[in-house]
């Protein structure tokens, strides 16, 4: 009895928690899902799997960066450090609520971030997944 | 008498140490950088001091922040701005710069890293920080913070 009022209690406490993280990065979630939608007809949603794949490739634009992960490292829940030795805050919403919250703050970074390990701009729907399976973790 | 010594002592202590730090602007940078440049130019690295690079240097880095180090640090124009603005009346060369940092820095030459200014390599050739490049956690000599802890708020002194 007593351990089903904890389990109860914990996830009463919880869900709402999760659930506002989510909704944090909502605003910019749908943003990107019209975006993607207009770049692409068959688009059907973000996905965390396309977006851990996305984060863990290599890729040969340049030798410097030549993944997401050269910087973040594969855990996104961990720190990540710069080329120049200046501490990550890690990427999972999880451990940083306020990341993929700031349109503008975001944008500049994938802009950047794009151009040194793709050498191309992302798509919306790159973006997007990659904030969902952020997101998730 | 032995008053008056002792005064002579703590006051000849006293033009000792003023003798000391008056040395200290040549290593530390005149104040801690702010404001828009900070927002901007300090999420990879530490925001570099101003005046330790002449402004044809800054003009050039910002020109070619789409390959800056081997990554691309593009700003907005709006971003762009007031980092230029910053930079141009804290440069080196600038009214508020240092004229020492400029020393033996040929007019044709535009270094664009702090590391390869004159005064920067004079002041780091001993041994002992030749040694403390080599060392993985410092990564590069770019790494100021690495031994100077107090380089994001532009203190460079030995202690610092």
């Amino acid at each position: 009895m007593k351990i089903r009022f904890v389990a109860g209690l914990a996830l009463a406490v919880l869900v709402p928690v999760l659930a506002y993280a989510a909704a944090a990065q909502k605003p910019l979630l749908d943003a990107y899902s019209v975006a993607a939608k207009a770049e692409n007809t068959g688009f059907s949603g973000f996905s965390t799997e396309r977006g851990k794949a996305f984060f863990l490739a290599k890729h040969d634009a340049a030798s410097e960066t030549p993944s997401c992960t050269t910087c973040h490292t594969t855990d996104p829940t961990k720190s990540g450090q710069t080329r120049a030795g200046k501490d990550i805050a890690p990427m999972a919403v999880s451990k940083t609520p306020d990341r993929y919250t700031d349109a503008e703050k975001v944008e500049k970074w994938f802009t950047r971030n794009c151009q040194s390990v793709l050498g191309r701009a992302c798509t919306a729907q790159e973006k997007g997944d990659f904030i969902t399976f952020m997101a998730s973790l | 008498m032995p008053k008056l010594w002792s005064g002579l002592f703590a006051g000849a202590i006293a033009l000792f140490g003023l003798g000391v730090l008056g040395t200290e602007p040549v290593l530390s940078a005149n104040a801690g950088p702010d404001g828009a440049y900070v927002k901007e130019c300090s999420a990879c690295h530490i925001a570099y001091p101003a005046q330790y690079l002449p402004k044809r240097s800054w003009e050039r880095i910002l020109g070619t922040l789409d390959k800056h180090f081997g990554e691309n640090a593009t700003l907005s124009p709006a971003a762009l701005a007031p980092v230029k603005a910053y930079l141009d009346s804290h440069a080196a060369d600038s009214a508020s710069g240092n004229a020492r940092i400029m020393r033996d820095v040929g007019v044709n030459i535009t270094p664009l890293r702090i590391v390869d200014m004159p005064f920067w390599v004079h002041i780091h050739r001993k041994q002992i920080e030749r040694k403390a490049f080599d060392n993985p956690k410092v990564k590069n000599a770019g790494n100021c913070i690495a031994c100077h802890k107090g380089a994001a708020n532009g203190q460079f002194g030995d202690d610092d």
